[in-house]
Order: C-alpha cells, then structure tokens, then sequence
C-alpha cells in the first residue's frame, strides 16, 4: 500500500480521479437540472422523499417533534396513506417507518433554504420551492461526497486510472445517478455516502486506533442507523476488516479486544447519535424499539432471493449487469491476496445477510424504483470489487480490451434504460418480460 | 526567495478577487430574489388546472395552498367551495392570509361556490403579495378545496 501511494504522489495525486469526481459533479447536476426543467419528475419531496424529510418543518419551522403541526399545516391533520406514517394504536401519537438520519443530512441545506424562504416571501411551510430543491439537491451533494470518500479509499489501494473508471462505472453502470438527481431525497445516496465514510474510517482506525477515529467511526456508524435502521448489518464491515484466514480472524478479535477502549468510544458517541431516534419512538409509543410497518414484515421463510438478485422485476444484475464483473473482482481480491481483500469477508456477509433481508420483505421490489433500490446503499463495497477486476483485467492486454467493450456497453445499456424509465417507458414496478422485450433499446 | 514570496502574493490576490467575486455574485442573486419576477406565475400546494362542469377553469388545493398576486391590485376575488359526497362529511374551514395577516375566515357547509372578497392594502416594497389558504380537513386523494379562476 505504501508502495502505491509512493507512485501516486509521484503521479499527481490521483489528478485522473479527482477531474472524474468534477465531471461527476457537472454531469449529476446536468441530470438534475434535465429531470425538474423538463417535467420528468414531480416536486423532489414526494414519496417516501417526503416521509424522510417531514420531520425538518416539523422541528425547525412548528417546533414539534410530534409530526401533529405539520400534519395539520400540510395535509389537515391526517398524514396521505402512502407516506407510511401511522398513528400509533393506543397512544394515536404519529409514528413516521421511515427516521430521521435523512432529515439530519438534510439540514445544512434546510437551513439556508429556509432564510432564503423568508427574504423572498414564499410561504415558509417547509414545502415551497427552496425547501424542495434543498432536499433535492441534499441527496445530489451526498452521492458527491460519497463518491469522494470513495475515491480516497480506492486510491489506497488500487491505481489512480482504476479508480477513476471504477467511479464512472459505479456513478452511471447502476441505479447511483438515478438516486443522485431523480429520487435524491430517498435514503440511498445518503447510505452510499455513510457506507463509503465507514469503510474508510475502518481501515483508518486499523492502521492508527485512536480516540478521534473511534469517535468518526461512532458517528457514522450512527448515522448508517438513524438512515436505515436495517443497515445496521452493515457495521460487521468493522469485526471482519483484515480476516482472510482462520488464523487472521483469531488475530482481528485479538486486536479488537486489545483496543476495547477503542470499541467503547465508538460504541458511546453510536448510541449518542441514535438516541433521539430512539426518545422520539419512547415519545409516540412508550417504546423506544418499533416497527412502524405494523402488519407488514418479513417473510423469511420464503424469500425471493431470484426475484432480488436475478428477475426482471427488480433483480440487481439484471438491471446493473456491471456489477458481475464487481462480484468476479472481489474473488479474485479474495485469491490474489491483494490489499484490498481485507474488506472483502465483511462486504461478503453483509451482502448475504442484506440479500435474505430484502428478498424477506413482503415488498422485496422495495415499491417504485429504478433497479433494486435496496442495493444502492452497498456501491462502495461493489466498486471494491470493480476495482479488483479492473486490476485483474488490466494486466491481460487482451482481456483489457475485451472488458472495456462490454462495460461500456453496460453502462450505456444502464443510462439508455434509465432514461426509459424517466420518460415512463419502463414501468416503476412489477416489470414482466414481455414489457421488458417491447420496450427494448425503445427511444424515449 | 523573491520569486516565492511574488508567487504567494499572487496566489492570495487571486483567492481575494475570487472571494470578492464571490460576495459581489451572493448580493446580485439575493438583491434579485427579494422580488423576482417569476413569483406572479408560482403557486404551491395546487393541483394542475381542470375544467368544470360548468367550463370553468378550477384547481385543487391540498390543506395549505399559497399564490401570489399583484401588490397594483385592489382587490382580490376568491371563489372556493368543497366536496360533500359522504353523509358524515364536516365542513371546511378556510383561513386566507395575505403576507402572513389574516384576512378572513370561511366555513364551507355545503358545496355550493362561496365568495370572498378582500381588499389589499396600498402597494408596498414588493411587487406581489402573498396569499395562503389553509384548510382544516382535506378530502379524499387529499384535496381540500376547489379554487375557480374567473
């Protein structure tokens, strides 16, 4: 690894990847500006967006943790079913499935919009054009950020050329720009981000275990919580960081037990960082762990691994095929025994632990979405993976050739079909094959 | 030496003007949104246009609606009703602000158009007013009141 960031301060500092993350920035906005100047898309608080973001009017404009004033202000007093907020039975206090962590990286963006709301004299309710498009361009500035903390961890351990083809494969290969500028203010570019943060800090805090990186990682860690309480899963990345063998497993909780202080802090500012989720659950419920779902829940005797990973529907390969070539690198990372295959078991266990998850759900096609939104959160252990092949690759003149043919090919497969879906062509659900078949490579 | 102390007070004149340049842009774009032109034509909390029964143009508004209109005028003309079409279906309060000032209060009880008409005050630093309609119950799909435009 010291070796790599030798050639790279050499070479420019990763200067390839760095313009790629600027031409991210130019081409997400571009994206964003095409899907609300040409009426591709609603207002960006809508959906599950709206759900997310409802309680930053209601703590900063009605000063009401409630949810109970700006149910009334937005919607006379009753939340829209397809919010999923719910009155809790027994207490009929509001109980919001989706929490706050969205909300809370949303705010430095709420705040300006907010003051920028009071000078021009638009109504200050927290739904007008300024608060939508700070919620909007919040998720946009998150995949951003994601996509430069990722950068950061690649460069440790792969070069600055792979890198950079690796960001571009993630960005516009997947369903990560669709999040980035149609649907930014779902969950997903928040986790990317989150996801991306705690990677990083856990090699970090492996290489130098200290107080502040324990304390970054508690945060983060946090936050990947308070977005997705599901995603908790994700945080066995750190236990299993470095394990490739039984015998580095046996050393990686020799190590975890020998920096416990380490854990604790981690473990204290985590729980800091989550408890007002867990308060304002207390304060609707009188319990601090709920499911806001109510009947609806997992079926875990019968989950549609197919359906999540393979199927016309949603499947993840089939809409991002791209990301066969992610698990084939992350294999070869594993035999190889390059750096980066320290990552690679907790990426592994958390994929398979994640993948029941969704295919239990009773939704397993997570609603309307382009792909299998599920997945979105988990691109920076894919992109890993794609570096790894990206390396295999590129030591194989052949190869090398025959490989950029076809992720370029899948790349522009992904757009093409993205903007299908943009323009309504692609249905938001429920795909058949038949439907999939006549709208093939169809123009918009 | 020279050359690198030249080259440090280069680089901090261009961070000063682009810092300047900065500021300059902040104040023209907050100058130009203390009453941008295209507020006449915004509406929140609306549904698209529809036509009647009557080939009247009207639209829906959810529990809080805003427009603006122009501070020249005189007056502003509302004309709203709401749906009854269950049985148990309450009446609808309205209370119309005008820049945050409550301007009036209407109970709809039945579905037949109700007027409002509300005199504006002499024109002020803006070249439009604010005006919020909020609800206190909404209808099905949630829709509150039906607003006709004359």
């Amino acid at each position: 690894m010291a070796d790599l960031r030798a050639k790279q301060r050499a070479g420019g500092r990763g200067a390839v990847s760095r313009a790629m993350i600027a031409c991210a920035a130019v081409l997400c906005i571009a994206g964003y500006v095409f899907v609300y100047t040409a009426g591709r898309a609603g207002p960006p608080i809508r959906s599950d967006g709206f759900s997310y973001y409802v309680y930053l009017p209601s703590w900063f404009i009605y000063h009401d943790a409630s949810l109970a004033s700006v149910a009334r202000d937005c919607c006379g007093g009753e939340f829209p079913a397809y919010t999923a907020i719910i009155r809790w039975p027994g207490t009929r206090r509001w109980v919001n499935a989706h929490p706050i962590g969205v909300a809370v990286m949303q705010a430095p963006l709420f705040l300006p919009a907010h003051l920028l709301t009071k000078w021009t004299n638009l109504s200050p309710d927290g739904f007008t054009l300024y608060y939508q498009h700070a919620a909007g361009l919040s998720g946009l500035a998150w995949t951003l950020a994601g996509l430069a903390i990722l950068r950061r961890l690649l460069l440790r351990h792969f070069t600055d050329g792979v890198t950079a083809v690796t960001l571009v494969t993630i960005l516009l290969g997947t369903n990560l720009f669709h999040y980035a500028t149609f649907d930014s203010s779902y969950s997903h570019a928040y986790s990317f981000c989150l996801f991306a943060a705690f990677l990083l800090l856990a090699e970090r805090w492996d290489e130098s275990p200290g107080a502040q990186h324990a304390a970054a990682l508690g945060v983060v860690a946090g936050l990947i919580i308070l977005v997705r309480h599901t995603n908790v899963l994700f945080l066995v990345c750190l236990p299993l960081y470095g394990v490739t063998d039984r015998a580095s497993l046996s050393a990686r909780l020799h190590r975890l037990l020998k920096d416990w202080r380490g854990l604790a802090v981690a473990a204290a500012v985590a729980t800091a960082v989550v408890f007002p989720q867990l308060a304002l659950y207390y304060l609707a419920t009188g319990r601090p762990i709920v499911s806001a779902y109510g009947s609806l829940g997992f079926n875990f005797a019968s989950p549609r691994l197919f359906g999540v990973l393979f199927s016309v529907q949603k499947g993840l390969f089939f809409w991002s095929p791209v990301l066969l070539l992610a698990v084939a690198g992350a294999i070869w990372l594993w035999r190889s025994g390059h750096g980066a295959r320290r990552f690679v078991a907790g990426a592994a266990l958390f994929l398979v632990m994640n993948t029941y998850l969704m295919a239990s759900w009773w939704d397993w096609q997570f609603g309307g979405s382009f792909g299998h939104r599920g997945f979105t959160d988990a691109f920076p252990i894919f992109a890993i993976g794609l570096a790894g092949f990206y390396t295999w690759a590129l030591h194989r003149r052949g190869t090398a050739v025959a490989a950029g043919g076809i992720v370029v090919t899948l790349v522009l497969l992904s757009m093409f079909q993205m903007l299908q879906y943009w323009f309504g062509i692609l249905p938001f659900s429920d795909t058949t094959w038949s439907q999939y078949r006549a709208a093939f490579l169809r123009l918009p | 030496m020279i050359a690198g102390r030249e080259i440090s007070r280069l680089r901090w004149r261009r961070r000063a003007l682009f810092i300047a340049l900065t500021m300059a842009g902040a104040v023209a774009v907050l100058a130009y949104l203390r009453d941008p032109p295209w507020l006449l034509a915004y509406s929140s909390g609306f549904t698209q246009w529809e036509v009647a029964e009557d080939g009247s143009r009207v639209r829906w508004a959810g529990a809080h609606a805003s427009f603006f209109v122009s501070s020249d005028a005189r007056d502003l003309r509302l004309r709203l009703r709401t749906t009854f079409e269950r049985p148990d279906d309450w009446p609808v309060t309205v209370s119309v602000t005008l820049d945050d000032v409550p301007v009036d209060r209407l109970v709809l009880s039945d579905g037949a158009w109700r007027e409002s008409t509300i005199r504006l005050p002499p024109r002020g630093s803006r070249r439009v007013r604010r005006v919020d309609l909020r609800s206190d119950r909404t209808r099905p799909n949630h829709r509150a009141l039906q607003l006709h435009l004359p």
